[in-house]
């Protein structure tokens, strides 16, 4: 048994040896996901689905109900828009967001610090581009789920202009996996689970001012810029162009500021699970 | 006991004196919370002022330009979307602080690090322990109405004569909050997830549909019965008749300062024994 062990790792390892980044990525991510659907089974089912109710909360309270208070909104090009159609990308961004980052934040510090897995994982084949990318997977296989429900109610409901809103989906696992690289990273910086208690530091504003409820075009030109250069505005635009059929070069600077942020957040968590795990 | 003198001993504590640990040993738990609270004041600061400013630009005057702009304010009774929003954003920030203050503490004390079991083991008993978690509550409840009233006075969502009377409404609100989730979270035996659940499914749906952001008749009928039954709108409407000098019949007080008083009492009763229970054990 233990021969056959070795000798399977030492295989994993030479058919690895050479290659880019050999020391990172042993290409076994799956078995991260594996371990995480067999977890699925001791989790509590309504914590699993409770992802897909959130924005429908939301939609239901704000649309409809602060919606019959308004009715209409202007957006960017000066078109009147129904204001459920407004905030129906915006609430699918932040449900991505807060998805991800739940995750890629509480999730793996508990898994960090309290149940020691990355300790067990590193110790064998698997490098911390592995394990890094497999919590990444799950969470985002999970909330690919949730978007895709979200875009079943939706769509019937008409808030959905355009046939290109079917492209929502994916921009929102794009969405979740700039944050949960990010939000990793992060927390792979953190000692204290108090410290995590931050993250709605800027979550919360960002939720707020990212033109989900409104346009920012009430908001001064400095602020306007502001707020562009975040996260959430970039998403909220993506899946706002995609589901209100606005196809122009603006959607490639979106979906590129996500891709630096993916590479970015996955570099940095790759060296520091080396750092604090391998060394 | 009384004759040996411990407080004498040279760099020895005061002793703890058992009859006023009798009288009085909720106040020593009570004190021990509030030391605990103490040591993330810089959170409970930021968060006091931070969350307020917030909800009060996004939502009071982003999301109330839009709807006074569109006439909104007939639909409201003639008032902006500010005063209107004022009352009910102070009552759910206090239920909040009492949620916080009560459901983590009790959840530590019986599951996390059993604390409350260490505790038990002095004279202190389970019903002073329960006691004494709210009354910590009710502590961080009163800061944070007070920070949030501070910045309401700043965005003149609120007149000043108007600070006494919606603080009463709030607390009432965190009293009877904190009451309930002291009750729900005592009889937590395995947290899977316990408050983040809570959170979810009570806390937000509640905050989202119990009138907070749009008049609750404005609802389905079929979803209205989230309001009737959340202390969330019965201390908003409170608020209101109060804030925007509404003139309502005397059995409409009574109805909602009795709702909210009968939720304090019912988490109490349940939540005392289940204490004095599980600490037995």
């Amino acid at each position: 048994m233990t021969n056959l062990v070795a000798t399977t790792a030492v295989e994993i390892a030479e058919r690895r040896r050479g290659k880019l980044g050999a020391e990172q990525y042993a290409g076994r991510t799956r078995f991260v996901v594996e371990r995480n659907v067999l977890a699925l089974k001791t989790s509590n089912l309504l914590q699993v689905v409770s992802g897909f109710f959130e924005p429908l909360f939301f939609l239901l309270a704000f649309g409809f109900g602060v919606g019959q208070l308004i009715g209409q909104v202007t957006d960017a090009s000066g078109n009147p828009v129904d204001y459920r159609t407004w905030i129906v990308p915006a609430l699918l961004a932040t449900s991505a967001m807060n998805g991800a980052l739940m995750d890629a934040t509480w999730n793996v510090y508990f898994k960090m610090h309290f149940a020691r897995l990355y300790n067990g994982m590193l110790a064998t084949s698997m490098g911390p581009l592995d394990v890094a990318l497999g919590e990444i997977a799950w969470s985002l296989i999970r909330g690919a789920g949730y978007a895709t429900a979200f875009m079943i109610v939706v769509t019937p409901l008409g808030l959905v202009p355009s046939i290109w809103g079917i492209l929502a989906i994916p921009a929102a696992v794009l969405i979740a996996f700039g944050f949960a690289a990010v939000g990793m990273a992060a927390t792979t910086y953190t000692h204290s689970i108090q410290q995590l208690q931050w993250i709605s530091f800027f979550t919360l504003p960002m939720f707020m001012f990212s033109g989900t409820f409104y346009p920012i075009t009430a908001y001064p030109a400095v602020l306007q810029t502001i707020i562009q250069a975040l996260p959430l505005w970039q998403g909220a635009s993506l899946i706002r162009g995609l589901t209100f059929g606005q196809i122009d070069g603006a959607l490639l600077g979106h979906v590129l500021y996500f891709a630096i942020m993916i590479a970015g957040g996955l570099w940095l968590t790759s060296k520091r699970l080396t750092k604090l795990f391998m060394s | 006991m009384s004759d040996v003198k411990f407080s004498r001993w040279q760099g020895a504590p005061k002793l703890v004196d058992l009859d006023k640990l009798r009288w009085f040993g909720a106040f020593y738990v009570a004190e021990m919370r509030i030391r605990t609270m103490a040591k993330w004041w810089v959170t409970i600061v930021l968060n006091g002022f931070g969350n307020p400013v917030i909800y009060l630009l996004a939502i009071g005057i982003g999301v109330g330009t839009l709807v006074d702009a569109n006439g909104g304010a007939e639909a409201l009774g003639g008032f902006s979307y500010l005063q209107f929003l004022a009352p009910a954003l102070l009552a759910s920030a206090a239920m909040q602080s009492a949620m916080d203050e009560t459901a983590f503490p009790t959840l530590r004390g019986f599951v996390w690090d059993k604390g409350f079991f260490a505790l038990n083991a002095t004279r202190l008993t389970g019903r002073q322990i329960a006691e004494g978690v709210l009354m910590g509550a009710y502590v961080r409840v009163i800061l944070s109405i007070f920070f949030y009233e501070l910045v309401l006075l700043a965005f003149n969502a609120i007149p000043l004569n108007m600070a006494l009377p919606l603080f009463f409404s709030s607390f009432f609100a965190g009293l009877a909050w904190g009451s309930l989730i002291l009750a729900l979270s005592s009889n937590v035996v395995d947290d899977d997830g316990f408050i983040s659940l809570i959170f979810r499914f009570v806390v937000m749906p509640m905050f989202l549909f119990s009138g907070t952001f749009y008049p609750l008749e404005q609802m389905p009928i079929y979803l209205q019965w989230i309001g009737w039954i959340s202390p969330l709108w019965h201390a908003t409407s409170l608020g209101r008749i109060m804030s925007l000098e509404l003139s309502v019949e005397p059995w409409v007080w009574i109805m909602h300062l009795g709702f909210l008083a009968l939720l304090a009492i019912i988490g109490r009763a349940i939540a005392f024994p289940t204490f004095e229970r599980r600490l037995s054990k």
